[in-house]
């Protein structure tokens, strides 16, 4: 019984930190994927592979061989080539509560971007980061390169 | 050898400032659905707008908006274009009145909407129940919740490669149609699948 207890109260534990952050949530998946690509957070990289989720503050990396595509929730589409980094900064996708957000960084390479249903219903709550500015979308695709 | 790389090196760059070639830059595409949106890029002080499908823009603060050859998005952007996912699909399932029953021809789109399902890699879905205004609002919430439960088990993660079905009540707060407060609306009485 206090065996039990014990246990109970570490699987507690375990729960909180998880319960109070709000970057907990699935915000895509990884789609498309080839070669050496890895998904970052605060505990650094982890090797990414078909159907791994997205989460807000994840950088995406690939290698010189390396591509991936991901899907949002909101349908936005974003696929990367080789030797990039790119970063999902604020998401929010809740229309319900008019919450929308996508704001993201790529930090170098290339990005594919289609818009989803956040650009659709609140276009100036899209933003890409780039290192020498801002780009800001109105209902569109478009590709970028950065070259360091 | 450093008297040979030098002038290269040189020679390249100044290539470089005469084309005026952007190292780092950006491509407004046309999107699929053939409409072309823009892009606006705001550097330190400077605003560039891109409006035409086919054109870019230097990431810098110099405001030039240039015509980008195919080659070059080949070339630049061959690999990022490839990894594009599936696009995603909507489906609209109609209901009954007042239950979970299918119209016959909502009933018939289900085995295409498997077929869908089943070409998404990893596909994650979306599934979203809504009524229209005929009763309270309370009881409507949860008929469109059943209704989604309910459309949502024709996804088996065990017989295929789905990574997630979300499960959505809008009850009768988000009308396709708009009507007026106990309308009913066949158009309204539907549940909508997302597959990602």
């Amino acid at each position: 019984m206090k065996h039990l207890f014990a246990c109970w109260s570490l699987g507690l534990a375990l729960c909180i930190p998880g319960a109070v952050s709000a970057d907990d949530a699935v915000i895509g998946y990884i789609k498309t994927i080839t070669d050496q690509t890895t998904i970052g957070d605060s505990n650094g990289p982890i090797k990414a592979s078909l159907g791994s989720p997205i989460h807000v503050g994840n950088v995406i990396k690939t290698d010189e061989n390396g591509a991936a595509g991901v899907t949002l929730k909101d349908n936005t589409i974003l696929s990367i080539g080789p030797n990039t980094e790119f970063k999902i900064e604020a998401y929010q996708f809740e229309p319900q509560q008019d919450k929308l957000q996508l704001n993201a960084s790529l930090l170098k390479g290339t990005l594919h971007y289609i818009s989803g249903v956040i650009a659709k219903l609140k276009p100036e709550a899209v933003t890409v980061k780039t290192p020498t500015g801002v780009i800001a979308v109105r209902g569109t695709r478009f590709l970028v390169k950065i070259e360091e | 050898m450093t008297t040979i790389t030098l002038p290269k090196t040189l020679t390249f760059a100044v290539a470089l400032a005469l084309t005026g070639c952007a190292k780092s830059y950006l491509v407004l595409l046309e999107d699929h659905d053939g409409s072309t949106g823009k892009v606006i890029f705001s550097g330190a002080g400077s605003e560039t707008v891109v409006e035409q499908a086919g054109y870019g823009a230097a990431l810098d603060n110099s405001k030039t908006v240039f015509k980008v050859e195919q080659e070059k998005i080949n070339k630049d952007f061959g690999r990022a274009l490839a990894s594009e996912p599936v696009l995603p699909e909507i489906f609209l399932l109609y209901f009954e009145t007042g239950g979970t029953k299918l119209t016959a021809e909502s009933a018939a789109l289900i085995p295409k909407i498997i077929e869908t399902a089943g070409k998404h890699p990893a596909a994650d879905i979306s599934v979203i129940g809504h009524t229209d205004t005929v009763g309270d609002a309370g009881k409507n919430e949860k008929l469109a919740n059943e209704r989604a439960v309910q459309v949502s088990k024709l996804f088996d993660a065990s017989k295929m490669d789905v990574k997630e079905v979300a499960v959505t009540s809008h009850g009768e707060k988000n009308l396709l149609i708009k009507t007026g407060d106990e309308t009913s609306e066949p158009r309204n009485r539907r549940v909508e699948v997302t597959i990602r």
